[in-house]
């Protein structure tokens, strides 16, 4: 058996056994392909994406662990770092500070951090990135907020 | 009479049940403890007997909380008589069998009183067990950084026969501070320690000392490390202090004892060889802390020594794979 496909499965486990310890992040994985996985995470509190539940879509390498997964928004969010219309996310350990040792469960972790924290100074999403930069941090918050209620959250009626 | 009879009565019971329980109990802040214990007699020697009665007897309900376990055995111990409370210090101090025994008794305890359970007593004991590596650690420790001094002083001087009796001074100095009684017991403790500094094997200006004896430096070091990795072993054992990962945190498979004993990075992550393996053949850093890892540990050394040659040639192969 791959190696991958061993991590995975061991990962699944490791998933299905945490399920209870981190309430903010729900992983599945794809019934029929255990290299596609999503997953559901809570917008962190007192950020404006509170609130709103995100969708992500991992698509993991046959060399992962050694390569990193490639994992992007299903859900809209305007976010600095997050390609608007793709939903790429631009963070290092998905790129070049990826380590074997991060987990899917470790990616979705730092990927709320991200949330929490945008690096204005690399980002996918210029408008949002400028408004940051330019200091418009209540410009920024609004939009941000919009945008969760319109796409992250659950529809009312 | 009768009735103060069996209130004493009572109370033996009570500070017996207390003092297993503190055996069970003690950990390594008995040090800490004893000094407490020692203001805790001066404060209650000048309380009357029938108050400290009373608090007993209050207490003897409130057998969950450990603290007052503590608390009462303390103010218990000087309305009874100042001598017994020697003899508890020294019961509790004492290391090994009565340790099992008195949590094997206080387990037994947990059946009628239901309030502490197998597991705990467990971790106790373990707990126990580390400390005793601890303790035996900074005791070594002590006795090198004593060995340095004297080796500043007299260069000549034969390091094993110091360390040696070092040690045993050690475990004199720990048998010492089990029997005595707090502050006292840590004085004593160094003056045996000095004591021992000048019953070494031999004085450096000794004639009778062998020339067969091997060389300062070596010795300094050897006993030492060679005691530290034995105590990280037991510490292992009782599955303590460092933590070692049971499975690969790469491909989650549980490590055999080669893999447990594989050490490739200065960082302290731990892998299997594998996956160490598979490591270095794509991207070659650490998982842990992202350094590059060296890619052959013979090579490694010379490289120290020789400036690293090959290093740099490690890290642009990395580059050359990644892209």
């Amino acid at each position: 058996m791959q190696a991958s496909r061993a991590r995975l499965f061991k990962e699944y486990k490791e998933v299905q056994r945490e399920k209870v310890a981190d309430p903010d992040i729900q992983l599945v994985c794809d019934d029929s392909n255990i290299f596609k996985w999503t997953a559901l995470i809570k917008g962190p509190s007192e950020t404006p994406f509170e609130g709103g539940v995100f969708q992500l879509a991992f698509a993991v390498p046959e060399q992962y662990p050694l390569q990193p997964p490639q994992v992007r928004f299903l859900t809209k969010i305007f976010h600095p770092n997050v390609h608007f219309k793709t939903g790429e996310i631009c963070l290092d350990i998905l790129k070049n500070a990826w380590s074997p040792a991060w987990t899917l469960q470790s990616v979705c972790r730092a990927i709320i951090a991200l949330m929490a924290h945008p690096e204005p100074d690399s980002p996918l999403n210029c408008d949002s990135g400028n408004l940051l930069r330019s200091g418009d941090a209540r410009g920024y918050q609004s939009m941000a907020r919009m945008y969760t209620r319109l796409a992250a959250m659950p529809k009312k009626g | 009479m009768v009735r103060n009879s069996k209130l004493k009565q009572s109370k033996l019971d009570v500070r017996r049940e207390q003092w297993l329980s503190r055996g069970a109990v003690k950990n390594k802040k008995w040090n800490e403890e004893d000094n407490r214990l020692d203001s805790v007699v001066i404060k209650t020697r000048k309380d009357d007997d029938l108050s400290s009665e009373k608090i007993n007897m209050r207490e003897i309900g409130e057998e969950n909380d450990r603290s007052v376990h503590h608390h009462s055995d303390y103010s218990d111990s000087p309305s009874n008589s100042p001598p017994s409370l020697g003899s508890s210090i020294l019961g509790g101090n004492d290391s090994g069998p009565h340790f099992t025994g008195s949590s094997s008794s206080s387990s037994c305890r947990s059946s009628s009183s239901g309030c502490r359970s197998g597991s705990i007593t467990e971790e106790e004991e373990e707990e126990e067990g580390d400390d005793d590596c601890l303790d035996d650690w900074e005791a070594i420790a002590d006795a090198l950084a004593a060995t340095d001094k004297q080796h500043d002083q007299c260069s000549e001087s034969s390091p094993r026969g110091n360390v040696i009796s070092q040690l045993d001074s050690c475990g004199d100095r720990r048998n010492e501070l089990g029997v005595g009684d707090g502050d006292s017991s840590v004085e004593r403790g160094r003056i045996v320690q000095r004591a021992s500094m000048n019953c070494r094997a031999w004085r450096p200006d000794d004639a009778f000392r062998p020339q067969s004896l091997p060389t300062l430096s070596k010795q300094l070091s050897l006993p030492t490390t060679d005691r530290r990795f034995g105590c990280g072993g037991v510490s292992w054992a009782c599955g303590g202090v460092i933590p070692v990962p049971t499975s690969c945190p790469i491909c989650f498979e549980d490590l055999d004892l080669t893999d447990s004993s594989f050490l490739p990075c200065f960082c302290g992550f731990r892998l299997c060889l594998f996956c160490h393996k598979r490591i270095l053949e794509e991207d070659g850093r650490c998982p842990g802390c992202r350094k590059p890892y060296d890619r052959d540990p013979a090579d490694n050394e010379t490289n120290v020594l020789a400036g690293s040659p090959t290093l740099p040639l490690a890290r642009s192969c990395s580059m050359i794979s990644r892209s």
